[in-house]
């Protein structure tokens, strides 16, 4: 990955006139609603203008490189886990969340080091093996500082959030490693964002049933089907972002995104009902916290990742 | 059957946005805040010594614990990062210099500044001076934190210790939370009101002996006496050690 071969892959530049289309005709669309049709879309606005600064910077990291993009990747992560620090009150715990941290930055490590035995740039090895030696120094902790009251809770929300935001999150990052990184990332990237904003409006355009009440009351089962619907016919629409894909990769890949993109969301949401609070932070104005914005694809890139790896291998 | 439900501590601003968790006060604690004032503040100390030979008398009086309060004639914003520097670096995130809400916390980069270097306590002279009183009230009762007022109100234009507005007085009558009068000599000089950056002088920061005003009544009266007090005290460490220049 560079500029050059960003620049020169027919796939990445095919995304940004997808990218750029869709934007011009979201704007569009906001705008017969807002001035032809008078109705009063403020806040989709808002998200809209969120999109606008968003969509830029992820493409702007992808095409720098892969150092960029795993740059990008580990401040999402790290303000990401920040967010879910605050949340869950882990934050009071400045070592336990600082070491949370440094994992998160392993990961990125681990990502961007050269696989010693093979040579390959990513050390899959040791990004699939990072977990058992975090989970060993979340638990060291309390032993170094002798310490038992409230721990086990600590020690429960550290492994959580790093196996969460850290190392699923992180299969987005290590997908920039792969045969395929233009493809691959901006697929997933563009397909969940597209699921959720299908979700979001066939829920607002026909949603009568709720999905999860005790959950997340806004959502409905059309909401749900339709994301789906949408997830099912991106690999054929976006095919040329994984041309080697035959019609059983393809079915996998609408599902991973359809309904793991769904259950990711979710899975959040059950965190947020659980601590009370309605969003993870507010730092993206119309979107809610970074952790809002990337929920679906904590669920969905490892999934991914791994029917990937499964069927073709990384590289 | 259900387990206890875990107790979790969330954050107070997590529905507010950057600029408003700045604006906050108390703000809640944060690694990249903390770290970024602890290094601004080794650069101003730094800045201090070397640029102008900061040097600090009657430093014994400052405590280890408890609250307290650290009064001092303005004349220039090196007063505050004076009185900042003497303090330990972990104690510094519990100072809360008092700064004026209508300069301090208007614009983003005074906002910043104000917030993540100096910790201000965003004080509203006009409108909200009640609630802005009931905060430093608040910080005084929690153990540990120290507040640091500017009596005068504003910088001097002139150099000369101008009258202590009431406040302080209403903050302290009735309390039996220290006070220490403080002096600052030269900062007029090297840094005045309108002066876009400071030139090169000495400075010489005077730390006076605690007293506190529990005996007084709270109310008014006693307000003013301790203006008048503080002031006066204010005075005798400008007059006792005179500089020599």
């Amino acid at each position: 990955m560079s500029p050059n071969a960003a620049l020169q892959s027919d796939v990445f530049r095919l995304y940004l006139l997808v990218v750029g289309a869709l934007l011009a005709t979201a704007g569009g669309v906001l705008g017969v609603l807002t001035w032809g049709l008078r109705k009063n879309v403020q806040q989709v606005w808002v998200t809209y203008r969120g999109w606008l600064i968003m969509a830029p910077a992820v493409m702007g990291c992808i095409l720098v490189g892969r150092e960029a993009t795993l740059f990008g990747w580990t401040l999402l992560a790290i303000f990401g886990m920040k967010e879910f620090a605050r949340a869950t009150g882990l934050y009071t715990d400045w070592w336990m969340t600082g070491t949370v941290y440094l994992a998160i930055a392993a990961i990125s490590v681990a990502t961007l080091m050269a696989d010693p035995f093979t040579g390959h740039p990513g050390w899959f090895g040791l990004f699939m093996s990072l977990p058992v030696f975090v989970v060993a120094t979340i638990l060291l902790l309390p032993i170094l500082r002798n310490r038992t009251q409230g721990q086990l809770q600590t020690i429960s929300l550290a492994i959580v959030g790093f196996l969460y935001i850290g190392w699923m999150f992180g299969h987005l990052a290590f997908l920039a490693n792969s045969n395929h990184p233009y493809g691959y990332l901006l697929y997933v990237i563009l397909a969940v964002e597209l699921s959720d904003v299908a979700a979001f409006t066939s829920g607002k355009l026909f949603g009568r049933h709720q999905l999860r009440s005790q959950i997340s009351p806004n959502k409905t089962w059309e909401g749900a089907l339709g994301a789906l619907a949408v997830s099912m016919a991106l690999p054929w629409i976006l095919g040329f972002s994984f041309p080697h894909f035959g019609p059983v990769q393809r079915v996998l890949t609408g599902l991973i995104v359809g309904v793991g993109g769904q259950l990711g969301d979710l899975s959040i949401s059950v965190i947020k009902r659980d601590l009370g609070i309605k969003d993870m932070g507010a730092v993206i104005p119309g979107h809610g916290g970074i952790l809002d914005r990337i929920d679906s694809l904590i669920y969905v890139a490892p999934l991914f990742l791994h029917m990937v790896d499964y069927f073709y291998g990384l590289r | 059957m259900m387990m206890d439900a875990w107790r979790y501590d969330t954050a107070q601003d997590l529905d507010h946005t950057l600029l408003e968790r700045l604006r906050r006060c108390p703000r809640e604690p944060d690694m990249l805040v903390y770290g970024l004032r602890a290094l601004a503040a080794l650069g101003i100390r730094a800045w201090l010594r070397v640029y102008h030979h900061l040097k600090v008398i009657g430093r014994e009086h400052l405590r280890a614990e408890g609250s307290y309060v650290l009064v001092a004639n303005h004349a220039s914003h090196l007063d505050t990062l004076s009185l900042l520097s003497v303090l330990p670096l972990q104690k510094l995130h519990r100072a809360f210099p008092a700064a004026a809400a209508d300069y301090f916390f208007t614009s983003v980069p005074r906002i910043t500044v104000a917030a993540v270097i100096v910790n201000a306590l965003p004080f509203d002279r006009e409108v909200h001076f009640r609630q802005s009183l009931a905060l430093c009230r608040a910080l005084l009762a929690n153990q540990g934190n120290i507040l640091i007022i500017f009596p005068e109100g504003t910088r001097s234009v002139t150099g000369a210790i101008g009258p202590f507005k009431p406040g302080v007085g209403l903050l302290l009558a009735g309390t039996d939370v220290p006070v220490l009068p403080c002096h600052i000599d030269g900062a007029f000089e090297a840094w005045p009101k309108g002066r876009l950056l400071p030139r090169p002088g000495r400075l010489r920061l005077v730390i006076g002996a605690p007293r506190n005003y529990a005996a007084l009544p709270p109310g008014k009266g006693s307000a003013l006496q301790i203006c008048h007090e503080l002031r006066e005290a204010v005075l005798d460490l400008a007059a006792m050690h005179r500089m020599s220049r």
